[in-house]
């Protein structure tokens, strides 16, 4: 958005035209990482329309000196889907979507060879004996490829302690691929 | 911020320069660690896309700015307050609050009776000393006791069933029949009363308080038996004796009171039911023998017996008269009351308590602002009782929000290992 655009649009026409930028900057690597807490397709969908409602209701109450937007949004995203997850558990035990092996195989297929194929594969199922804890650093760091400083926000935790958990996810992760 | 520089000096060197490895290997340098490199590129290939029917519709919704409007058709605000809604709560417990606020509030304001505190109580004063049972002296800073007997006697006693502050003086000061019976005297409790009454103000209001003395007295249907006044710079003083119905004594001494502070205050009552019936049955006495006298008249057979009996009958009816003079005399003195009033200026004199009120004078700015700074004083106070309610109950919802929060988000951490 250029400056000129910025100042002559009224508050709240630039207000909301810096949300819709920010949505679509952001919206995949949100859905990836609700994704990977829910390991629900369907559930993430709900959960990620709902992390934008909340967001652009609350937008005036985000503060640039606490933290990046995108730390902001996705600390919103870690409480929905960790709300969902305990409402989940409250009323039934969790249902995790299986994978579709099927529909990542014919896509892995389709433009990669068989040694990538393998890899990638090697890859996933490293990422499933992952930890909660860890495979949700994964999803932070590499998919919605947030800072240190950025997931320290997200986790409530200091820098240091989260380049120390990321430092130990990628170790393990590395282990599991080996 | 660049990735670069993501790590602290507080990392183990050895975790900052793999973190350090990572980030190069995640913008994709030129020369990062090929084995993590690749990691990152295979992570990244297996991302989940958000697309279909959900990512069209979220799309949408972005596009309008999210509208309001539930799916039963309610929207905006009366939705969020729904018991579903997410400030149902808060909505609730706002509520809840301000009920009990008001509702101690409301208990404390009729509980210290809203103000006028100095007219009413010196008002108690005067109504709870009105007719005490014997002689005595009541002060403004030390009443004497009132007695108890004295009220509920006079109540028996009177034949109207008028309110208390005209029934009690009215028994003391009830008219008597001039030929009435000694019974009925004997029955009644007659109370002579009186008072000293000293009012404070400032000098320059003396004038102004003399005038209202006056006019006090004049619309309660009393005189002013005498007066001096003397007005100087510096102080200046009025005397008053005044008098007054008995029935109107108490009312009188209230709004006297609230002309100017007042420094003291002494009530005189002096009991004569003694006197009062002595007489009368001296009066009853000498009518019985005139009475008796005149039947013998009436029986007289000679001149002597005649001339005789006429001597005794001017005799008596000159003791009937005495009699008579003697008991309208105690009447009079049941009947009005005397008050000495003493006005003195004093330059540090206060604000009367209810002056402006009930004096009969004109509502002057100045008493127009003494009213605002009641007013502000009473706002003042309920402000008070209500933060004194309001801070604790504020306190406590906050540390009840508090603790909620960490309960709430210790949950979800909870949650998160569950699912391991």
């Amino acid at each position: 958005m250029s400056d000129t655009l910025t100042m002559a649009l009224p508050h709240q026409n630039t207000a909301r035209m810096a949300f819709d930028a920010l949505y679509r900057q952001t919206a995949d690597d949100v859905f990836a990482y609700v994704l990977s807490l829910l390991r629900d397709r369907s559930a993430s969908e709900d959960v990620t329309a709902a992390v934008y409602e909340r967001a652009y209701r609350k937008r005036s109450g985000f503060k640039p000196d606490r933290g990046t937007e995108r730390a902001w949004l996705f600390g919103i995203a870690r409480n929905a889907a960790l709300d969902e997850l305990r409402r989940r558990s409250r009323t039934a035990a969790l249902v995790v979507e299986p994978d579709d092996p099927g529909a990542s195989a014919a896509f892995d297929a389709a433009h990669d060879d068989t040694e990538a194929v393998d890899r990638r594969a090697t890859v996933r199922a490293a990422l499933a004996t992952l930890e909660p804890r860890d495979r949700e650093l994964v999803a932070l760091k590499f998919q919605a490829g947030l800072t240190n400083v950025e997931i320290a926000g997200v986790l409530r935790i200091s820098e240091a302690n989260a380049g120390t958990r990321i430092h130990r996810a990628v170790t393990k992760l590395r282990e599991a691929c080996s | 911020m660049t990735r670069h520089q993501n790590t602290t000096d507080e990392l183990d060197p050895a975790v900052a320069a793999e973190l350090d490895a990572l980030e190069r290997a995640l913008t994709g340098e030129p020369g990062a660690d090929p084995v993590l490199s690749e990691l990152v590129r295979e992570v990244r290939a297996d991302i989940p896309a958000f697309d279909g029917p959900a990512r069209a519709s979220l799309d949408a919704r972005v596009e309008a700015g999210f509208p309001r409007g539930g799916r039963d058709g309610t929207t905006g605000f009366l939705a969020r307050l729904k018991p579903s809604g997410p400030l149902f709560r808060p909505a609730l417990s706002l509520a809840a609050v301000a009920v009990l606020g008001l509702a101690v509030t409301t208990v404390a304001l009729n509980g210290t009776g809203g103000g006028d505190v100095g007219g009413s109580a010196l008002s108690s004063v005067a109504e709870d000393s009105s007719v005490p049972e014997s002689t005595g002296a009541a002060t403004a800073g030390d009443a004497a006791p009132p007695a108890p007997g004295a009220a509920a006697q006079q109540q028996a006693l009177e034949d109207s069933t008028a309110s208390r502050e005209s029934a009690a003086p009215n028994a003391a000061i009830a008219p008597t029949p001039p030929t009435g019976s000694v019974g009925a005297l004997a029955g009644r409790r007659r109370v002579e009363r009186s008072a000293q009454l000293s009012l404070t103000t400032k000098p320059e209001d003396v004038q102004g308080v003399s005038d209202g003395v006056i006019r006090t007295v004049q619309a309660l249907g009393g005189v002013v038996a005498s007066s001096r006044i003397s007005i100087a710079p510096d102080g200046g003083e009025s005397f008053f004796e005044l008098q007054l119905p008995t029935s109107k004594l108490d009312r009188a001494i209230a709004q006297l009171s609230k002309l100017a502070s007042v420094s003291g205050l002494t009530q005189d009552s002096q009991d004569i039911t003694g006197s009062f019936v002595s007489v009368a049955d001296r009066l009853q006495d000498a009518r019985d023998e005139r009475a008796a006298l005149l039947k013998a008249l009436s029986r007289a057979q000679t001149d002597r017996q005649v001339s005789s009996l006429r001597a005794r009958i001017a005799d008596s009816r000159t003791r009937i008269a005495s009699a008579q003079a003697d008991l309208q005399r105690l009447k009079n003195r049941t009947d009005k009351a005397t008050v000495a009033l003493t006005v003195t200026g004093d330059p540090t004199a206060g604000d009367p308590a209810g002056k402006g009120e009930d004096e009969g004078g004109a509502w002057t700015p100045g008493d127009a602002l003494r009213d605002a700074g009641r007013v502000l004083e009473v706002a003042a106070g309920v402000a008070v009782v209500g933060a004194a309610v309001l801070l604790p109950l504020g306190l406590l919802a906050l540390l009840g929000h508090g603790a909620a929060r960490v309960t709430r988000r210790r949950a979800r951490e909870r949650t998160l290992d569950a699912t391991a």
